[in-house]
């Protein structure tokens, strides 16, 4: 029986990658024992067949299909010269631009709902956290809580409805709710207060600021926003671990930063183009990832919406943007394109079911959607520096990710709690006064 | 003459830097070097010649856009063909598993009578299809391509180790495989 050296000496053999001694060390094998030859020739024979495999020629237009596809200033001799673009380079390129770009557009927008509930859910904790344990010190609300000294409340034992003895009715009014009790009671309530994460937030400048800016607060208020907030589906992406990961990229922030991607995503045409049907059944059907879905990719091409947006200014900018070629070059992407996390969220049933689910098509679609991202508020949130701090920042990016605060997010009690549009309306009020600078 | 390795390299540099100079011909220079070697490995990756143009053409895009970003320490050819495996894995992944094999392998056999030669290409091609994507992509790298271990660990980026390991092991399924064809 051969053993492994020798196997692989008759392997290296055969791929030319032995030195002259294991060469003469193999044939001596080889030529002594009969299942080392035996061995041998199947291989060889192996070898051999791949050999005799014809190298293919590309198909023809290829060469052209592909300097056609190129950006603009290298497209522009081509095109010029040759004078022709087949159907196929036409949809190839579109697909190819569309996909590069409307990828991270869906990133984009699921990182924006993200968050802004992410923010919805740790200010609520921020304010319940500051009224139920008095840590830290939120100013006028300090001693919220009779009898208890902070350390010893902030260590966690469970609270109690005769705990709470709050000065504000409103706030007093909120420790009646079942709802609060049962959460603040609850043990991954108290895990998710010891968390290192969310004490560095509540320092965190960034996130006084925004809680005490009117854009978020408009937003808040805004109906659009409550109805969006009305959506599992929300919450089901953000259960998805690698989904965080690509969160964190900076690549993607700075692109949605850039002034050509607001345009382009504030842009008539581009809000248009989500809403269509077609543009619908293509993001539903992975379709941006399959060369055989012709017959949506078809439809898509002829809506005006899509030809809008294939002219669209903005929609070059981007193209031809430092920013995005920063992106699609930068080594963040290229690990974001190879990772596993990428193609686990690509590729995952709970992001193709997000994407299908009715509920996010009927968000995409919806007025409510499209009222918020054209809302003035909300882009000037999203200029805002301050919420640009707040997205990169560790600590809030942290806590989200923390177990204990998923395990709070995902718990029953907080759920109910964060259905409740007048209860989130108080809390969001209450952290913009509690924590205001 | 056989362009050697290093004058290869050398003008892989040269057409890149022309390229990130403005010089947009140099792209399709690009293209000529390397178009027929990519398909052919994307071809034996995915078994489907239409799968193998997409690639290919998505492979170039994504090359010339992130150009500015190549290092030209490091050899050209191996950042390209790791795109191409890279793709071509990203395409298995996203493909639907019913894809069936077109006629992507041709065997050339002098002599042999032409179904003899389309009975060992279907062989071929099933055989090739049997393996697990990563073991497939060492396997094409070494006996389509002709590159080294070191050259395939580079490519891949996986030690030398797990390069021999793949390619023995494969070999061995794709003789077992081949064997139980002929039979």
């Amino acid at each position: 029986m051969l053993n492994r050296d020798q196997i692989e000496l008759i392997h290296q053999e055969i791929d030319g990658a032995n030195t002259p001694e294991g060469s003469a060390a193999c044939r001596s094998l080889v030529e002594q024992d009969p299942e080392a030859r035996a061995l041998a020739a199947e291989l060889r024979h192996v070898a051999l067949l791949f050999e005799r495999v014809a190298t293919r020629e590309p198909p023809p237009h290829l060469k052209q299909a592909i300097l056609d596809a190129l950006p603009p200033p290298a497209r522009a001799a081509s095109r010029t010269a040759a004078g022709w673009m087949t159907p196929r380079a036409i949809l190839r390129w579109s697909v190819t631009q569309l996909r590069l770009s409307t990828e991270r557009m869906e990133e984009a927008i699921m990182t924006k709902r993200t968050m802004i509930i992410g923010g919805v859910a740790v200010a609520t904790v921020v304010v319940i956290a500051g009224l139920a344990t008095g840590w830290p010190p939120v100013g006028n609300q300090a001693g919220t809580i009779g009898g208890v000294e902070q350390a010893a409340r902030y260590k966690g034992r469970a609270m109690t409805q005769s705990d709470v003895t709050l000065q504000n009715p409103e706030i007093s009014a909120l420790f009646q709710n079942p709802q609060i009790l049962r959460l603040v009671q609850s043990g991954v309530f108290r895990e998710a207060m010891q968390n290192t994460a969310f004490r560095e937030l509540q320092a965190s400048g960034a996130y006084h600021q925004i809680m005490a800016s009117d854009a978020y607060h408009q937003i808040m208020a805004s109906d659009a926003y409550r109805e969006l907030m009305a959506s599992d589906a929300y919450r089901q992406l953000e259960a998805i671990p690698a989904y965080r990961q690509l969160e964190a990229s900076q690549a993607y922030r700075d692109l949605q930063a850039s002034q050509a991607y607001q345009q382009l995503m504030a842009s008539a045409a581009y809000r248009e183009l989500q809403a269509s049907e077609a543009y619908q059944q293509l993001l539903a059907q992975g379709a941006f990832r399959e060369a055989q879905s012709a017959a949506a990719m078809r439809e898509l091409q002829a809506n005006e919406a899509y030809h809008q947006i294939m002219a669209n200014e903005a929609y070059h900018q981007i193209m031809a943007s430092d920013a995005y070629h920063q992106v699609m070059a930068s080594d963040a992407n290229r690990e974001i394109m190879a990772s596993d996390a990428y193609h686990q969220v690509m590729a995952s049933d709970a992001y193709h079911q997000v994407m299908a689910s009715d509920a996010n098509r009927e968000i995409m679609a919806s007025d409510a959607y499209r009222q918020l991202e054209a809302n003035e508020a909300f882009r000037q949130l999203e200029a805002n520096a301050a919420f640009r701090q707040l997205e990169a920042n560790a600590a809030f990016r942290d806590l989200q990710a923390s177990n204990a605060f998923q395990q709070l997010q995902a718990a029953e009690a907080f759920r109910s709690l964060s259905r409740n549009q007048d209860l989130a309306n108080v809390f969001m009020r209450e952290a913009m006064n509690v924590t205001a600078p | 003459m056989e362009e050697t390795q290093a004058a290869a390299d050398e003008q892989d540099r040269a057409l890149v830097r022309r390229f990130l100079e403005g010089q947009r011909d140099a792209a399709g220079a690009l293209v000529d070097r390397y178009q027929q070697r990519l398909f052919n490995v994307a071809l034996r990756m995915l078994g489907n010649v239409q799968d193998a143009e997409d690639v290919t053409q998505t492979v170039f895009l994504n090359a010339f856009l992130k150009l500015g970003t190549y290092d030209p320490r490091f050899r050209f050819f191996s950042w390209i063909y790791r795109m191409t495996v890279n793709e071509s894995l990203n395409m298995i992944k996203r493909r639907k598993p019913t894809v069936t094999l077109d006629d992507a392998f041709e065997v050339q056999a002098p002599g042999a009578a032409p179904d003899r030669a389309a009975e060992a290409a279907d062989q071929v091609g099933k055989a090739l299809m049997g393996l697990k994507p990563d073991d497939r992509a060492v396997v094409v790298l070494s006996h389509f391509v002709s590159f080294s271990y070191q050259e395939i660990a580079d490519v891949l980026e996986i030690p030398v180790r797990t390069v021999k390991s793949r390619l023995f092991t494969a070999r061995e399924r794709l003789r077992l495989a081949l064997d139980e064809g002929v039979r």
